[in-house]
């Protein structure tokens, strides 16, 4: 296959990825909830991280 | 002195009077004058400010005045980080590639608290590419078997460290930059959260995806680097308000209780065989230490990988899309090809992935995070090939490669979530095998503190390959 050619394909198969999930998204979601998602998953500031316990959820 | 001194070990040297900035920072020279030229793991060294450094904290020290953790400890830093006085080649042709008005915060933070600066470390053409080949300033060579690659694209962060020329580097993270290169270099190395430490003064490849982070040998290491590293920077608005943890602090926390993921699906698809047995017996360490470990189904890591792979094309086509326009002859083929492919993104399409990426984000938060603590996974998918025939055949099967070769990583970089590789073994070749913790966001703590009883567990790091 040219350079060409195969950049082409993997081009495409990218954006089949997109097309395919894009639109399951809604009009509320916006590139800059990453950063939200990434506060809010995380464990209390200045907690020294998760700590080991027997229990089954936190 | 030990030919492969430790990073935090010495610093606790330093302060007790055992050994001096000067002592330590000859000792590293003198290992980069008789080792580099095989190497390759330095594009500049600074020998003569380095010295001067070492001799201005030795007489401090004599007064009783100490700058910091890493007062008299001698570092490397990628040629993608700004230091004054030296130039940043970001392994490109041109000497001087990237400029910023202010030194690289991370490197900065390093040096305020007393570490020497040996110089600059070689790395991939413009940060890409996961092998650790470089056309203009050499190939960086593998100290365990200097035929075999050494990773990309913090390639001399991985060397040097390795091959004791520094006791550790800062390395950067687009899609598995720093864990490959310590995988493969068997180090100990940690893309922390996104966010987490300052991009400001380091060239960008993808300003959704980099990450700036310890390269060491140990996981103490990469958490005292991280304790001086890490934190608010008003010159980079993506850099957390979020106050660090005491990384060194929490590493001698508890680990029993603390519930590990492994994965059903994706990451131990494909594997070398020695590499799934060994990272299959770090997981029964992990529990012979307290760990629960319990099996898990991931949602779809291929999924991030193409999009966080979309998102890097597109930025980093935007970010140096000039370098292709006007001097494409200075470009190895695999940068040009990866460079050409943003240009063909359409903006829709780059919009969408973000959109993406955050809704994934958030279902692994809530799909991941709520059955276990951490994640643990193979980094590479086998010991690190021969460079010769990684870099073998056509273009296509070249960019095939080093997306296999990167494919464990990527996915985490999408998330932004904190990630810390460990050595868990060698192959029969004699090569590094290893594997990845992978925490919540912002859970550097943790992801230090299992790493730390792992090692405290296990001898892997302390290796030290033959270099006579």
């Amino acid at each position: 296959m040219s350079e060409n050619k195969f950049q082409q394909a993997e081009l495409a198969a990218l954006l089949g990825v997109i097309e395919r999930l894009a639109g399951e998204l809604s009009l509320a979601e916006e590139p800059a909830r990453f950063t939200t998602a990434l506060e809010e998953g995380a464990p209390a500031a200045g907690g020294g991280g998760t700590l080991g316990s027997p229990g089954p959820s936190r | 002195m030990a030919d492969f001194p430790r990073l935090a070990a010495t610093a606790a040297a330093i302060r007790q009077g055992k050994v001096s900035p000067i002592e330590v920072t000859r000792h590293c020279l003198d290992r980069v004058a008789r080792l580099d030229g095989r190497l390759r793991a330095f594009i500049t060294v600074d020998a003569d400010r380095a010295l001067g450094a070492a001799r201005r904290l030795e007489e401090e020290a004599g007064r009783g005045q100490w700058r910091g953790a890493l007062h008299g400890v001698p570092v490397a830093f990628k040629d993608l980080c700004v230091i004054r006085g030296l130039p940043t080649s970001c392994g490109t042709r041109t000497a001087d590639y990237f400029t910023a008005e202010q030194e690289c915060t991370a490197a900065s933070r390093l040096l305020a608290a007393g570490a020497v600066c040996l110089g600059k470390l070689n790395m991939t053409e413009l940060a890409m590419g996961a092998l650790g080949d470089n056309p203009h300033h050499g190939h960086a060579r593998n100290p365990w078997a200097v035929e075999h690659c050494t990773g990309g694209s913090s390639s001399g962060s991985g060397v040097a460290v390795a091959a004791g020329l520094a006791l550790g580097a800062i390395g950067t993270d687009t899609g598995g930059s720093i864990r490959l290169p310590a995988a493969a270099c068997g180090i100990t190395g940690l893309k922390p959260t996104y966010g987490r430490v300052s991009r400001a003064g380091a060239m960008a490849l993808s300003w959704s995806n980099d990450h700036l982070g310890p390269m060491a040998r140990a996981a103490h290491d990469c958490a005292l680097m991280l304790q001086v590293m890490a934190g608010p920077d008003p010159l980079d608005a993506t850099a957390s308000a979020r106050p660090p943890d005491d990384y060194v602090a929490a590493l001698d926390g508890p680990v029993r209780g603390l519930r590990v993921g492994v994965p059903r699906n994706f990451f131990f698809q494909g594997l070398d065989v020695e590499m799934e047995a060994a990272v299959r017996q770090a997981v029964a360490t992990l529990a012979t230490l307290g760990a629960r470990v319990e099996e898990i189904h991931l949602p779809d890591p291929q999924v991030l990988n193409d999009i966080t792979g979309l998102v890097s094309r597109s930025e980093s086509t935007a970010l140096h899309g000039g370098l292709l326009r006007e001097r494409p002859h200075e470009l190895g083929a695999f940068t040009r090809a990866r460079l050409e492919l943003g240009l063909s993104v359409p903006a829709h399409d780059y919009l969408q992935a973000l959109r993406l990426r955050a809704r994934l984000a958030r279902t692994f938060t809530r799909e991941v995070w709520s059955e276990v603590d951490v994640l643990a996974v193979p980094v590479i998918p086998e010991p690190a090939p021969p460079l010769r025939a990684a870099l073998e055949g056509p273009l296509e099967e070249i960019v095939a490669r080093q997306g296999r070769f990167s494919r464990l990583t990527r996915p985490f970089n999408g998330l932004g979530l904190p990630a810390l590789s460990l050595p868990c073994g060698f192959s029969t070749g004699g090569l590094p095998l290893a594997f990845q913790l992978v925490g919540r966001p912002f859970d550097e703590a943790t992801v230090l503190r299992l790493g730390h009883a792992y090692q405290r567990a296990t001898d892997w790091h302390t290796r030290e390959p033959d270099l006579a």
